[in-house]
């Protein structure tokens, strides 16, 4: 890569503008064809001279102001961009038969809470969500309720109970892989008007934790990342967000990426991962099997993720040229 | 305002403990439990599901509190030369969570469900394999996991009549009987 680049930088052509060398030949060999003009000011090496004092200290203040101010800004985004991932896109039809992208949401703070009916500790945090989508709406809080493992009937009782004044739709496997597995309800995600999410919270969380994090990213700009935001819950209890790409989202091996594999070599991480006991804790499965068996296992999850990685790395994906495997859709047939 | 300060807590105090509880074994195991080593063609007998639940976490008694709640359930493939009758629950421990503003029966700990296993006249000796599951739903005090199920396999050994069988497992069948009683009162 360098020893291209340097070939690239040696055959390019010189950096002076088009002319620029002729026009200096022209001068120096030849008189001039009209009479020298009278002086008004400084002399031609005068000016070369400013003109170097005026580029360095130009170059001083850019080094100064980008050491001082830009490059501790670009870090910090990169930094928030680091911590606080995009949201995972998704599209489903809500209760009122409106279709929902969560793109359109975009500018909006939006809380999305994996919840369902039969869930105790989802059903206490209704009232607060709805009172608190009533009081900030003006303001641009969005609440997204996916209604998980669930039925479509009792969902639309408790909704019509419950008088829930929020967009309320029905789950599905995709959308809770897309956001790395709902292992636990209620799930809540808080998302910036950027599109990032700012916090995740398992199980059921006091109102006042939602309320003090949606101020803050309602304060927020819509263009803007919020480098500043703390997610409202002491540190220790801050889950790392863990989501998951399309690519992940298939049959054969639940959660990792098998789109740039081969049948071939498919097949030999499928023994790979057969070969492996499952960590995840008494489960008795290999790793195989104990990745389709609970989808929404982050142990298993991970170390399936670091065997693809050896397997990449390893002789396993070399023996083979063909075309990756297709990875079939969500729902489709094996 | 206690209730929002509870919640608090929970947040606080809970989310870890649910994150340490993920790389945990499954939530609940299950086995079969039979009170003789064998059976004969023609008989009756009583059996049981042993079921073991994680600390920290309930399931729904058979008969929850609300009618939102999953209940638990033992359901068991029918089989021709065997069949299994009169399921019976205990009775849930009431129990006051966070979640509810009034107690819930759950099943915490140690579960036995017991069932009437009948084996049909004429049935050649033999090992039957019957397949069942236990379904439930589970919850700590803070969240809940969807509802799902272990899977249920039971071998029974149907001997030749004469063929004396061996008692065994008394220890499960008495403790649920004891159990059984102190529902009952």
């Amino acid at each position: 890569m360098s020893e291209e680049f340097e070939n690239q930088q040696s055959g390019a052509p010189p950096s002076e503008p088009d002319g620029a060398a002729g026009k200096g030949g022209i001068e120096s060999s030849q008189p001039p064809l009209l009479p020298a003009e009278p002086r008004h000011g400084m002399s031609k090496g005068a000016k070369v001279a400013i003109g170097a004092v005026v580029a360095i200290v130009l170059a001083a203040a850019l080094y100064f102001l980008n050491n001082r101010w830009i490059a501790p800004a670009t870090a910090q985004q990169v930094r928030a961009a680091g911590n606080y991932p995009m949201a995972p896109d998704f599209s489903v039809t809500d209760l009122n038969g409106q279709k929902i992208n969560l793109l359109d949401y975009r500018g909006k703070v939006v809380v999305l809470d994996f919840w369902a009916t039969w869930c105790g500790p989802c059903r206490i945090e209704i009232p607060q969500f709805i009172e608190m989508q009533s009081k900030y709406r003006d303001q641009g809080l969005a609440i997204i309720g996916l209604a998980t493992q669930d039925q479509l009937a009792s969902v639309q009782e408790f909704y019509k109970q419950f008088h829930m004044d929020y967009t309320v739709a029905m789950s599905n496997d995709r959308t809770e892989a897309l956001y790395g597995g709902i292992l636990g309800l209620p799930t809540t995600f808080v998302i910036g008007r950027d599109g990032r999410i700012y916090s995740k919270h398992t199980g059921a969380t006091s109102g006042g934790v939602f309320e003090r994090e949606i101020k803050e990213l309602l304060a927020a700009s819509s263009s803007a990342d919020s480098p500043d935001f703390k997610p409202a819950v002491p540190p220790n209890s801050v889950e790392d967000v863990d989501l998951g790409t399309p690519g992940e989202i298939n049959h054969e091996v639940p959660g990792v990426d098998i789109s740039k594999l081969t049948p071939v070599q498919l097949a030999a991480f499928k023994k790979q991962l057969q070969a492996k006991n499952c960590t995840c804790g008494g489960c008795k499965f290999n790793l195989l099997d104990c990745r389709k068996e609970d989808t929404t296992c982050p142990v298993s999850r991970k170390a399936a993720r670091e065997e693809l990685t050896k397997f990449q790395s390893g002789a396993g994906a070399k023996g083979d040229e063909t075309k990756p495997a297709e990875t079939k859709a969500e729902g489709s047939k094996t | 305002m206690r209730k929002l300060f509870l919640l608090l807590l929970l947040a606080s105090t809970g989310v870890p403990v649910w994150l340490a509880a993920q790389a945990s074994p499954p939530v609940v195991e299950a086995h079969w439990v039979l009170p003789t080593d064998a059976v004969h063609a023609g008989s009756t007998t009583r059996v049981a599901v042993v079921a073991t639940i994680a600390s920290g976490y309930h399931i729904n008694d058979h008969k929850p509190t609300l009618d939102y709640l999953i209940p638990t359930e033992l359901k068991v493939d029918p089989g021709k030369e065997i069949r299994f009758t009169d399921v019976a629950y205990p009775k849930g421990t009431s129990v006051k969570f966070e979640f509810s503003d009034q107690p819930l029966s759950v099943y915490q700990g140690r579960l036995v469900v017991e069932a009437t296993l009948k084996v049909a006249a004429g049935v050649a000796p033999g090992t039957y394999r019957m397949q069942g599951k236990l379904a439930y739903q589970a919850c700590n005090d803070h969240a809940c996991l969807a509802p799902t199920s272990v899977p249920l396999t039971l071998a029974v050994k149907v001997v030749a009549a004469g063929v004396p069988v061996r008692r065994v497992n008394s220890d499960v069948f008495s403790r649920a009987k004891s159990a059984r009683a102190a529902g009952a009162n």
